[in-house]
C-alpha cells in the first residue's frame, strides 16, 4: 500500500524535497547540539525547558484530537466523519512522532534513553508519559493502516481491530492527561500546580488539534481535489468552538483563583506572563496577541454565516492553532519556570540551533503524515 | 603481488602492535607495590579479587556490580573468593593495576571505547 | 586520620560515633590518605561490621547552618566545595552549575515573614544547597531513579544513570539542581582528584559530600567554614550536634510549606 506514496505530481515531489531540504538543516543543527550540548540552546539553568517541551506538550493536543473523530464515527456512527476519520488518525500517528522527537531532542543523553524501560519508576510521570504515547502511537498506526487496507480490498476491517480502535479513545484523553500530569504534580511551580490543567489541556488540545485537523482537510481538498464534506467540517467547527470557549472559560477561572486569592506565589507566573514583572516584559506581547487572537476566531466560529465560508474558516482555524500554540507553548512553559524558585526572574530566547532542530521536526511530521494521508488519499479516491 | 605486498605491510607491525600488547598485559597483571621488590613471575592470586580469566572477559560487570551496590545500596565492602577483603571502588582496581596504560593498552586493542575517563581521572592524568 | 579536623579534642566521643555511622573505620584512613593515588592495594584489610548492606532510614544527615555566624563577604565553603567536587564555572549564569551559594533572604526564604524584620536579617546573605528532603520531589519526578534517596537520606545522584531530561530541575522547588549544558572539565581551572568530573548532558547537586563521609571526613563545607556556623550531623539522634542545636535554637527549613521536609535547617 506504501507504493502509493511513490507516485505523485510535480507539486507533491517539490513539497517533499523542501520538507527534506528542512529535515537535513534540523539534522545539522541537532549534530552541533550533541556536539556542543544544550547549552547551544537558549535554555539555562533557570528556564531548564523551552522550545523543544513547549511543541511537545502542543502536539500531545493535536494527537489527542483525533479522538474527535474517532468517537463520533466509531462509537456514535456518524457516516458523515467517514472519510475525515483517518486523515484524523495519521495526524495523531504523526504528532505523537513528533512529540517522541521532540522529547528526545531535550534529553541530554538521548543515547541513554532505554534507561527509562530498563529501570521502570512508576514513581514518575515520565514514565507514564513514554507508555502511554508509544502506545497510542502504536494503536493509530495499526487502526489507521488496517481499516484503510480493508478499504482498499473492498472487504470490512478485520474484527479484531474494532477494540483497538475503541480503546484509542480513553487513550487520547488519557495522553493529555498525563502530560498534564508531569507539570501539574510539582510542588513550587505554581502556574502549573492546578487541578485544572489537565482538563485545560484537553479543551485547548480539542480546540487546537481539531482546528489543524480542519485545515488539514482544506489543504487536501486544495492539492488534490479529495473533499472530505464540508458536513464533517461544519460539525468539527462546533466541536472546536465549545472546546475553545471551555479552555478560555477555564484560562478565566486561573486567573480569578489567583488574583482572588491574592497569594503573590500564584499570581506571579500569570503577572509575568499578562502583565510584566519587574521590568521583564517579553512575553506580554505574545500573551495578548494569543488571547485576543483566539477570542476573535471564536467569535468567527459563533456567527453562522461566517463559519460556512472556508475562507474565513481557515482564518478562525488557524487563528485558534496559533493561538493555543502560543498560550500552551511560549506560555505555559515558560511562565512555568518565572519566577524561579528563588524568586528571580531570566528571561527566554530560543536560539537558531534550537529553531532549526525544532523546525527539522516539524518537517519529520509532516513528511510522514503527507505520505501516510497520500497513501489514504489514494485509498479513498480509488485511484 | 601488490596486494599481497600490502597485507604484508600491514601484517607485520600489526603482529608487532600484538606481540607488545601481550608483554605489556602479561605484566599489567603482575601487582605491583611501590617500594617492594619486583613481583615474582608467578602472580599470587590470594591479592586478586577474582581469577585472571574471569576478570578478563567480566571486568566489566564486576565494575557495574561494584557500583551498583556501593553507590545504590551502601554495600562498600567486596568479600573475594579467598575471603580476602575490597573496597568496591575504582581506585582499588587502580591501586594494584598500577601501570598506567593497564587499561588502554587492552582497549585500544580490541578497539572498544569505555566512557569511564569522561569522568573518572584516568590514571594518565594521576601525578 | 588527620583528615578529619573537627573540635579540639583528637578523638572525642562524637568524632567515633561519626566515623562509625559515616560507615568507615579502618578502611577510611587508608582511603583518606591515598585520594585517587594508585599507590597500594586495599586487600587484607580488617573491616568492621559494617559491610552488610546499611539499614535504609536509621541514619539521616542533615545540617544546621547558624546564619548569624556567617559573614557577609566569606565565601570559603562554596569555593571549598566546589572545588573538591569539580564544579565547572564558566562565569556566566545560563551555563552555571552551582551546588552551593549565597543568595539573599527574599530569595532563599521567600515564603517567609520579610515585614518588619531588622534590616540586619534582610540584608544578611544565607547559603542555599540541595536540602536533602525527607520527602523529595526531584526523587519522584525521576524517571529512571538516576536520583534517589540513600539509606541515610542523602538525595544522590547517578550519574551514569541520568538521562538529563531535567524533570528532577523543574521539580525541586529550591533550584538546587545544575545541568551541565556543556562539557564541564571546560569550566574546571584546578582540578580536584578527590572526585570524578562529571559528563555533558547530566544533572548535578550537591551530594551532602557522601564522598567524604565514606572516608570518614565531614562535609568540605562544613569543614572549611572558618566560623564553625555550619554543624552537620545525624537528625535522627537525639544526642547528636544538630538535633541539640535544634533544641536550643528557633530555626528554619526553606519553603515548610510544601511538605518537602528538608533536612537543612537554619538560624535567623
Amino acid at each position: 500500500m506504501i507504493e502509493k506514496a511513490l507516485k505523485g505530481n510535480r507539486n507533491y515531489w517539490l513539497w517533499i524535497a523542501s520538507l527534506l531540504a528542512v529535515i537535513t538543516a534540523g539534522i545539522v543543527s541537532y549534530n552541533s547540539q550533541r556536539w556542543f550540548g544544550l547549552t547551544v540552546t537558549g535554555m539555562g539553568r533557570d528556564v531548564s525547558w523551552g522550545l523543544y517541551i513547549a511543541q511537545f506538550t502542543f502536539l500531545v493536543g493535536v494527537a489527542a484530537s483525533a479522538v474527535m473523530v474517532v468517537l463520533p464515527y466509531y462509537l456514535h456512527n456518524r457516516k458523515e466523519f467517514s472519510k475525515t476519520v483517518i486523515i484524523g488518525e495519521f495526524m495523531a500517528v504523526s504528532a505523537t512522532l513528533m512529540c517522541l522527537l521532540f522529547i528526545l531532542a531535550d534529553m541530554g543523553r538521548p543515547d541513554r534513553v532505554l534507561n527509562v524501560l530498563l529501570y521502570p519508576s512508576p514513581h514518575a510521570m515520565v514514565f507514564w508519559d513514554v507508555m502511554v504515547l508509544n502506545g497510542y502511537f502504536m494503536i493509530n498506526l495499526v487502526s489507521g493502516w488496517t481499516v484503510l487496507g480493508a478499504e482498499r480490498r473492498g472487504v470490512p476491517p478485520p474484527s479484531w481491530v474494532k477494540p483497538i480502535i475503541y480503546l484509542s479513545i480513553p487513550w487520547a484523553v488519557s495522553i493529555h492527561t498525563v502530560t498534564a500530569f508531569l507539570y501539574a504534580g510539582l510542588p513550587g511551580r505554581h502556574l502549573w500546580l492546578t487541578a485544572v490543567l489537565a482538563p485545560r489541556f484537553l479543551a485547548s488540545a480539542f480546540a487546537a488539534g481539531t482546528s489543524l485537523l480542519i485545515l488539514v482537510t482544506l489543504v487536501i481538498k486544495r492539492t488534490t481535489g479529495f473533499d472530505t464534506g464540508s458536513d464533517a467540517r461544519e460539525k468539527l467547527a462546533v466541536i472546536v468552538t465549545y472546546a475553545g470557549i471551555v479552555n478560555f472559560f477555564l484560562l478565566g477561572t486561573e486567573f480569578f483563583t489567583a488574583f482572588y486569592s491574592n497569594v503573590p506565589s500564584h499570581m506571579h507566573s500569570l503577572q509575568y506572563l499578562f502583565f510584566g514583572l519587574e521590568g521583564h516584559y517579553s512575553l506580554v506581547p505574545f500573551m495578548w496577541f494569543s488571547l485576543l487572537l483566539g477570542l476573535g476566531s471564536l467569535v468567527v466560529l459563533l456567527l453562522p454565516g461566517m463559519k460556512r465560508s472556508p475562507k474565513w474558516l481557515a482564518a478562525a482555524c488557524s487563528g485558534l492553532v496559533v493561538s493555543i500554540w502560543i498560550d500552551k507553548g511560549a506560555g505555559l512553559i515558560l511562565g512555568g519556570f518565572v519566577p524561579s524558585p528563588l524568586e528571580e526572574i531570566v528571561d527566554y530566547q530560543p536560539t537558531l540551533t534550537e529553531v532549526g532542530v525544532t523546525l527539522g521536526i516539524w518537517a519529520i511530521g509532516l513528511l510522514v503524515l503527507t505520505l501516510l494521508l497520500k497513501v489514504a488519499v489514494s485509498v479513498k479516491s480509488q485511484e | 603481488m601488490r596486494i599481497k605486498r600490502n597485507i604484508l605491510f600491514i601484517a607485520i607491525p600489526a603482529l608487532l602492535v600484538f606481540a607488545v600488547i601481550g608483554f605489556l598485559l602479561q605484566s599489567g597483571n603482575a601487582v605491583e607495590t611501590p617500594g617492594a621488590p619486583p613481583p615474582p613471575v608467578a602472580v599470587d592470586s590470594t591479592k586478586c579479587i577474582a581469577q585472571t580469566e574471569y576478570m578478563r572477559s567480566n571486568h566489566m560487570k564486576v565494575l557495574n556490580e561494584w557500583r551498583h551496590s556501593s553507590v545504590r545500596e551502601g554495600n562498600r565492602v567486596y568479600t573475594a573468593h579467598n575471603g580476602s577483603r575490597f573496597q568496591k571502588s575504582l581506585n582499588t582496581c587502580l591501586g594494584c593495576h598500577s601501570n598506567k596504560l593497564f587499561c588502554f593498552n587492552c582497549h585500544m586493542y580490541a578497539n572498544v571505547k569505555p566512557k569511564c575517563w569522561n569522568c573518572h581521572l584516568s590514571p594518565m592524568e594521576t601525578p | 586520620m588527620s583528615s578529619v579536623a573537627h573540635g579540639d579534642t583528637v578523638m572525642n566521643k562524637e568524632r567515633r560515633d561519626f566515623i562509625r555511622k559515616a560507615g568507615l573505620g579502618v578502611l577510611a584512613g587508608i582511603c583518606a590518605t591515598s585520594g585517587f593515588l594508585p599507590a597500594f592495594s586495599l586487600e587484607e584489610t580488617i573491616l568492621p561490621a559494617w559491610d552488610e548492606k546499611p539499614v535504609p532510614g536509621k541514619i539521616r544527615w542533615g545540617m544546621v547552618i547558624d546564619t548569624r555566624k556567617c559573614l557577609g563577604e566569606c565565601n570559603e565553603c562554596v569555593a571549598r566545595c566546589h572545588h573538591v567536587h569539580n564544579v565547572p564555572d564558566f562565569g556566566n549564569r545560563k551555563d552555571e552549575v552551582k551546588w552551593i551559594w549565597k543568595s539573599g533572604y527574599g530569595n532563599v526564604f521567600p515564603t517567609s515573614t520579610s515585614q518588619f524584620r531588622s534590616s540586619e536579617v534582610l540584608q544578611r546573605s544565607y547559603l542555599a544547597l540541595c536540602n536533602h528532603c525527607a520527602e523529595a520531589p526531584c526523587t519522584r519526578a525521576c524517571p529512571t531513579e538516576a536520583t534517589f534517596k540513600r539509606w541515610d537520606g542523602i538525595v544522590s545522584m547517578d550519574y551514569h544513570r541520568c538521562i538529563g531530561c531535567r524533570f528532577c530541575m523543574a521539580a525541586c522547588p529550591y533550584g538546587s539542581r545544575s545541568f551541565n549544558w556543556r562539557d564541564p572539565r571546560e569550566g574546571i581551572k584546578e582540578a580536584s582528584v578527590d572526585y570524578p568530573t562529571r559528563e555533558q548532558g547530566v544533572v548535578e547537586k550537591c551530594n551532602f559530600c557522601s564522598d567524604r563521609l565514606t572516608k570518614g571526613m565531614l562535609p568540605a563545607c562544613v569543614e572549611s567554614c572558618p566560623e564553625k556556623a555550619l554543624v552537620f550531623g545525624d537528625l535522627n539522634d537525639p544526642n547528636s550536634d544538630v538535633r541539640a542545636l535544634l533544641e536550643s535554637n528557633s530555626t528554619m527549613q526553606r519553603k515548610p510549606e510544601l511538605g518537602t521536609k528538608p533536612s537543612v535547617f537554619y538560624i535567623i
